[in-house]
């Protein structure tokens, strides 16, 4: 993926609950282009649309209309099976309440989404050890999920979200659950990813975590209120995906 | 793609494990219908073996003659079950006996009239008092002095009917010996039957086979001569002639000859049936086949609802792992991979349900057989039908739950909260 190359363009997205009188609106009309390496913190009051529009980037969810093209490609008309496809091995997903499944252990969890991409159990097993190796986290493998504290389970989210090597995370409200402390480390492993080259975009009500963004937009009623670059599109990480390297195998 | 069923493997088998209670009770319920058709079918197998070792073991050079068209159809069996008077409508006569006797070929002939009479026999107490000995309803075998051979029987004392002795001679079973007279050697004693005194003459050996093609128990029967007994009961009916060849060869053609002959005597009348080699115990292999389809039908209502205790705790665990299900679809499940993952949860349950019925079905059958002579009877074609109907079950009553869970929203499913 080329520097600074549109890697999610979202037109005239509209996305309507209900009919008739009861028709609202989570998006309406909602363009976007998110260049590859950007950091966008997307921050809005309750109901405003942020988390629909993250679903609907993460092809959880789908537009009623509008266009969305993921790497120049429209998705709109892919089947779901290919659209989980595309999950499992070009978006990594982050939520609030970590999402770990409670009967797996840490291991397991992590090598989740390299299961459905098909990799065999050693390769699956090496890439958990080495992205476990980073968040300092690989002693806690064979833990349980319910055995480790919040910011350990949102990093373990995090390793999960990294382990399919993606191109794009999607994060919604990551540190929501966690204390300052735990929020703050976690943040700084979204900055250290975001800093190897990696595409990050993550829904916030804290305004103090803007300052980790490359670009702050402010969603009301389902559009864009303000979109604010805080780092030119020159100055954006290169596209180098550093996570699998440190040990010198990729 | 092996690569996902091993995995979808072994998630099932996690969720079985972590749920060890309530699989088991599932399994259970599925194991229970299995059993039921093992044992069903291993008993059906047993018997069945037991009807065609005798037939074997009476001897390829058996010809039976029965009364009315017996032929393999299950209106014909049906007919025969239901029917209360069968033996009253024989058309087999004891001149039928000295018809056949005369062909060449024929090495043997001998008749069997079942009936159930009332005998008594004088006995002495401990105390050394006089009393009579009676039994209501003892099946009494009338035929001739040929019935030993031909029937290869043995006796354990005396002798058995001869030409020789005197009509009112008895030739008594073991078991009844007991039962009458209290002893296994009760030969020179006398026995009451239709008003007349029988005097015993001989006492068979202990019989192991209580079931036979002729539905007759050895073990419990009198032996009396045929022509005697016809004297005191005037409506005394042949279910069955018994011929045996010269050769073993050609009894088709010794068959077509007896049936030509007796056709001329009875004046045409066809109403009897000629058998050799396997068809003598396809009446009783049908009838079997009969009983044990039906006792397989109610056996398998047991089976459906083990499958639907496997749909019910597969749909309880769909719900449950609602949340789980859309984590997975989050992180790049399709819907055919939730749908194989709860589908090889459903066969497994149901499988370890199939082999767990198959060895308490064995148990059953061989508990069966310390009280019975039925032997458990073990054959690759039941192994295969039990676990293909088990894999088969799961299958069915796993779909629906598998399909739900495969059809789940991924949002609605990580929204559900638990």
């Amino acid at each position: 993926m080329a520097k600074n190359s549109v890697i999610i363009n979202l037109k005239k997205i509209t996305k309507r609950y209900g009919y008739g009188d009861a028709e609202s609106y989570a998006l309406k009309n909602f363009d976007l282009k998110v260049k590859q390496g950007e950091f966008i913190m997307i921050m809005g009051p309750s109901g405003c649309g942020k988390t629909t529009l993250l679903n609907i980037i993460g092809l959880l969810d789908q537009a009623t209309e509008g266009t969305y093209l993921l790497n120049g490609e429209s998705v709109e008309k892919i089947s779901h099976h290919k659209k989980a496809r595309l999950r499992s091995k070009k978006i990594g997903m982050i939520f609030q309440d970590f999402n770990l499944i409670p009967t797996l252990n840490i291991l397991d969890n992590v090598t989740l989404p390299l299961v459905y991409a098909g990799k065999t159990k050693l390769t699956r097993e090496k890439r958990a050890d080495e992205i476990l190796d980073r968040f300092h986290l690989q002693p806690k493998e064979y833990y349980m999920p319910d055995q480790l504290s919040g910011g350990q389970k949102q990093r373990i989210a995090i390793a999960r979200s990294l382990i399919a090597e993606p191109e794009i995370i999607l994060a919604d409200e990551p540190t929501g659950n966690l204390d300052s402390r735990s929020a703050h480390i976690v943040m700084e492993e979204l900055k250290s990813i975001h800093s190897e080259g990696n595409t990050i975009i993550m829904v916030t009500h804290n305004p103090s975590l803007t300052t980790y963004a490359t670009r702050v937009i402010n969603m009301l009623d389902g559009g864009i209120d303000t979109d604010i670059k805080t780092v030119a599109d020159k100055d954006l990480p290169e596209p180098v995906k550093i996570h699998f390297n440190k040990k010198g195998k990729k | 793609m092996s690569l996902l069923l091993r995995t979808h493997y072994r998630l099932a088998y996690d969720s079985i494990h972590q749920n060890r209670t309530r699989s088991f009770l599932t399994c259970l319920g599925i194991a229970i219908g299995v059993a039921a058709i093992v044992l069903i079918l291993s008993l059906t197998g047993s018997i069945q073996k037991i009807i065609s070792y005798q037939v074997t073991n009476t001897g390829s050079d058996l010809i039976v003659i029965r009364p009315s068209s017996e032929k393999d159809t299950t209106e014909n069996i049906l007919e025969t079950l239901t029917s209360s008077n069968q033996y009253l409508k024989s058309n087999l006569s004891l001149e039928d006996i000295t018809t056949i006797s005369k062909i060449a070929d024929v090495k043997s002939v001998s008749e069997i009239a079942k009936s159930e009479l009332t005998v008594s026999a004088d006995r002495i107490d401990d105390n050394g008092k006089a009393y009579t000995s009676t039994i209501n309803s003892a099946s009494v075998i009338a035929t001739n002095p040929a019935f030993i051979d031909i029937q290869k029987l043995t006796l354990s004392s005396g002798t058995f009917l001869t030409n020789k002795n005197q009509p009112n001679t008895a030739v008594v079973g073991h078991d009844l010996s007991l039962r009458l007279f209290g002893t296994t050697e009760p030969v020179g004693k006398t026995l009451t039957l239709l008003g007349q005194k029988f005097i015993v003459i001989g006492i068979l050996a202990e019989a192991d086979d209580q079931l036979n093609f002729m539905n007759i128990n050895f073990n419990n029967s009198i032996f009396v001569k045929a022509d005697y007994l016809s004297t005191l009961e005037n409506n005394l009916q042949i279910q069955q002639i018994n011929v045996l060849a010269n050769s073993k060869n050609d009894l088709s053609k010794l068959s077509t000859e007896i049936s030509e002959k007796l056709r001329e005597t009875k004046n045409d009348d066809t109403n009897f049936s000629i058998a050799y080699g396997d068809q003598i115990s396809h009446p009783a292999s049908g009838m079997l086949m009969i009983v044990s389809g039906m006792l397989t039908l109610v056996a398998s209502i047991s089976l459906i609802v083990g499958g639907i205790g496997v749909m019910n705790i597969m749909l309880v665990s769909v719900a449950e792992r609602t949340h789980e299900i859309g984590i997975r679809k989050a992180v790049g499940a399709t819907s055919g991979n939730i749908l194989l993952q709860f589908l090889f949860e459903a066969l497994i349950l149901s499988s370890l349900g199939g082999l767990g019925g198959l060895v308490l079905g064995y148990i059953l059958a061989f508990l069966l057989s310390v009280v019975t002579s039925f032997a458990p009877y073990i054959d690759i074609n039941i192994i295969g039908i039990t676990l293909t109907t088990s894999v088969t079950v799961g299958l069915i009553f796993g779909i629906y739950p598998a399909l739900k869970a495969a059809r789940k929203n991924p949002i609605d499913s990580l929204r559900y909260s638990r």
